[in-house]
């Protein structure tokens, strides 16, 4: 994990930015080493992503650096004019972002991109020498077949392969700083662990220096040798990452570790409710392809659930897994093509004919129509299915405004006024306004920040306390999901692989691909002080 | 989690309500406003500015300006200043017809290519079939119908604009009815026309505001050049295009004829230029 700490490369002192005179980076101070890793932690807003732009000066419009200095090998590049900036970028400190499918020019071959981050900077090398050298590349970032693949366009390689390519873009001059924004987000846990070593590979053979930035302190363990812990825009601790994750002394860090799922934690579910006996909800060889017969695309082959009243179920799977599909089916928005669900033993119709099953969804930003107020939208399905009057349908909205932990008088305000975690609850609140007895989440906590999760998933737990609820909770974090789940079924690729209690499942699992997904689940360290 | 907007989105874009009061508070909006509206009100004051009858004729031909006619007089002695100020009336009462006819035409055509897939055909080759006509060849065919005068006008100039809006709104709609809250509208009961109406449509809308200000000049344009050609609203009652076709024969003696409706004309595209850009920026944000 820990590359070969050589002389210092990057010091950055008292860096300070600011977005239309408000201060969102204040006073960061750190070093690195040659050959170092520094992971950056902190939640949304708390500055690290715009700490790393503002290393080479990217800020986005209306940004700036109000103070302080960033010193490579000795050299200003706060103060650096933007012409000799750029000879820095890519070439001396080369960036990674989150998403690869964005990265990457779609219309050209990749062999292109990585000749024109050759050819720049003044690379002025033979054709057949940077076409060799672009194999390497590829090579060195783990692409099989490189030569061959050289001529092929972003869209025909996996997210995974197309990070891949990014590090190698990255990785063209030999920068001595490479700044790794959130490189795995986007990725699936078995394609996160996989980049996570590359990056460590990197670090150690080349030396490379090595800053990456996350909100999930499990990427940076795997990867970095030092931690840096920030929040609105402050530094509130650094040292060596073994120690601040056994040790830490700011109470900040101490309750961000603390709100990190275990996936060694057994399942609270059992002590929250009781599972009813009779299945409420029973899905039988629910299939649902996509295309035309010859060419079609299987989302769903032949899947059998159970769920049973005040039950929780979590469904594990990867991207592609069709995990938003089976959600969709069964909320009825998505016709399958073959098998069936059933309600109480009596087949569920098209979406919305009944309000039985309802749905919570991942983005709690696009989930809300910005257009109406908080009332009105939680107040959206009273009204398809005439309940109540206008009065009654104001009490109720009240009612379940305050249920999940909300003001009455947020009713009256815009959406866009309430953080990720509280919109997430008024999407809860919308969900339960026509008193279902089914609440399907689909990867309801993956958008918000650890500690809010940590009460969204507490606020689930208390509704199906209340409401006797059966929570069907689709995600692909495993820890969360041991957590809040009674039995756990795995998803991969259209089929259930697996299912069992939620316990059993995690510690002893039977397919070997619930087996590669709980492999690949960063871990950290766990005693507290051992280590001291 | 690294989208970098987020954080300071509520700091910065408090008053979002008023995108579209915001964008015309610019140097553009303003500009734009003060154009258009000094404009119609000279139109609005006609009776008031010029105690001149636009239509009646007077022994002065193509007289100069002076102390009678601030402007001076026409071919057939008629003040000038008093038929650009009522050609001013004719053409608003035009266009503030026409325009937002054609946008609820398109926008209703657009709503329904939203029901189904097979309407969807059905209104896109309708559009395209009318984009498919040059401006003019339609005003050609719908005066043939119709002959000319006030009404053809404002048929051809909201016909030609319905394809605009409607495509501008179909392609909100398609964007919009995959976001998610369109969905949990469905899943959480609604109906195909309240989705479409409530939740799709007020979010979709945005473009068409400014395609309204776009199609206003386009409008002064095109009755312009029906008029011009002698298509438009019958003489006498003054247009300013009409006015410009009728000075033509004069440019080289008496260039002010041309040159008063001219400036008028310019001064109201610009206008409503300035203002479409100006919401167009306010409603990018």
């Amino acid at each position: 994990m820990t590359g070969q700490v050589g002389a210092e490369v990057l010091r950055v002192r008292g860096l300070s930015v600011a977005f239309g005179g408000r201060a969102v980076v204040r006073g960061v101070d750190f070093a690195l080493g040659a050959g170092e890793s520094l992971g950056i932690v902190g939640e949304s807003g708390s500055g690290k992503s715009t700490t790393a732009l503002a290393l080479l000066r990217m800020l986005p419009g209306g940004g700036e650096i109000t103070g302080g200095s960033v010193e490579l090998a000795g050299q200003d590049l706060a103060a650096l004019p933007e012409p000799a900036l750029r000879a820095v970028r890519g070439r001396r400190i080369a960036m990674i972002f989150q998403d690869p499918m964005s990265s990457l020019n779609p219309v050209l071959t990749v062999g292109r991109q990585l000749d024109e981050a050759l050819r720049a900077h003044g690379g002025r090398r033979p054709r057949a020498e940077r076409a060799a050298r672009a194999v390497e590349l590829l090579d060195l970032v783990g692409i099989p077949g490189a030569a061959e693949r050289l001529g092929d366009f972003p869209h025909q390689f996996s997210g995974g392969q197309r990070q891949r390519i990014m590090i190698a873009l990255a990785l063209a001059h030999d920068a001595e700083v490479l700044v790794a924004d959130e490189p795995t987000t986007a990725l699936d846990p078995t394609v996160q662990r996989q980049i996570l070593r590359l990056l460590a590979r990197i670090n150690r053979e080349r030396g490379t220096a090595l800053v990456v930035i996350s909100h999930d302190l499990g990427v940076i363990a795997e990867t970095c040798s030092r931690l840096l812990v920030m929040r609105d825009g402050e530094v509130l601790e650094q040292g060596p990452v073994q120690l601040l994750l056994t040790d830490p002394q700011h109470p900040y860090t101490q309750a961000l570790l603390a709100a990190v799922p275990r996936l060694e934690a057994p399942s609270r579910a059992a002590a929250n409710s009781t599972p009813g006996r009779e299945p409420l909800l029973v899905v039988r060889g629910l299939a649902k392809h996509y295309g035309p017969r010859r060419r079609r695309t299987t989302a769903l082959d032949s899947v059998d659930l159970e769920l049973h009243p005040g039950e929780t179920l979590g469904l594990v799977g990867e991207s592609g897994s069709g995990k938003s599909t089976l959600a969709r089916a069964l909320v009825g928005v998505h016709a399958p093509s073959a098998g069936e669900v059933l309600l109480r033993g009596e087949p569920l119709g098209r979406a919305g004919a009944r309000p039985d099953v309802q749905l919570v969804f991942q983005d709690p930003y696009s989930s809300l129509n910005p257009r109406l107020t908080v009332g009105q939208i939680v107040a959206e399905p009273l009204i398809a299915h005439r309940l109540g009057d206008r009065a009654q349908r104001r009490a109720r909205v009240a009612q379940l405004l305050e249920q999940v932990g909300l003001e009455a008088s947020a009713a009256e305000r815009s959406p866009r006024e309430f953080s990720g975690g509280q919109r997430q609850r008024i999407g809860i609140a919308r969900a339960l306004a026509p008193e279902p007895s089914v609440l399907v989440c689909d990867e309801p906590v993956s958008a918000l920040d650890v500690s809010v999760q940590a009460q969204v998933i507490e606020l689930l737990a208390r509704l199906q306390r209340e409401l006797g609820l059966a929570v069907l909770f689709i995600a692909h974090d495993l820890a969360v999901v041991r957590q809040v789940s009674h039995r756990i079924a795995v998803l991969h690729q259209g089929r259930i692989v697996e299912s069992g209690p939620a316990d059993r499942v995690v510690t002893a699992p039977e397919h070997p691909y619930t087996a590669s997904l709980l492999a690949a689940v960063p871990t950290l360290p766990t005693t507290t002080g051992s280590l001291l | 989690m690294t989208v970098l907007s987020v954080p300071f989105a509520g700091a910065l874009r408090r008053p979002v309500r008023n995108r579209y009061v915001a964008g015309l508070l610019t140097w553009r909006g303003v500009s734009g406003l003060a154009l258009v509206g000094l404009v119609a009100l000279a139109g609005l004051l006609a009776p008031v500015l010029s105690g001149a009858d636009p239509n009646a004729q007077g022994p002065e031909a193509l007289a100069g300006p002076s102390g009678a006619h601030p402007l001076g007089t026409d071919d057939l002695g008629r003040d000038l200043l008093s038929r650009v100020l009522h050609g001013i009336g004719t053409d608003l009462t035009i266009i503030l017809t026409a325009v937002p006819a054609g946008a609820v035409a398109g926008a209703a055509l657009a709503l329904l290519a939203g029901t189904s897939r097979a309407a969807d055909l059905v209104v896109q080759r309708l559009f395209d079939l009318v984009l498919s006509f040059p401006g003019l060849i339609l005003g050609l065919a719908v005066t043939a119908v119709l002959g000319p005068g006030r009404w053809p006008v404002v048929i051809v100039i909201a016909l030609a604009e319905v394809p605009y809006f409607g495509r501008q709104l179909r392609a909100g709609v398609l964007v919009q009815r995959e976001r998610e809250y369109a969905l949990a509208a469905r899943v959480g009961g609604a109906g195909r026309a309240r989705v479409l109406l409530r939740h799709v449509l007020p979010n979709a809308v945005d473009p068409l505001v400014v395609q309204g200000a776009v199609a206003l000049s386009v409008g002064v344009f095109i009755e312009g050049a029906l008029s011009f050609l002698g298509l438009g609203v019958r003489p006498p009652e003054p247009t300013l295009g009409s006015l410009i076709s009728g000075a033509v024969a004069y440019l080289d003696t008496a260039p002010l004829l041309a040159a008063a409706p001219l400036g008028v004309t310019a001064a109201l595209v610009l206008g409503f230029t300035l203002i479409a850009e100006s919401l167009n920026r306010g409603v990018r944000g």
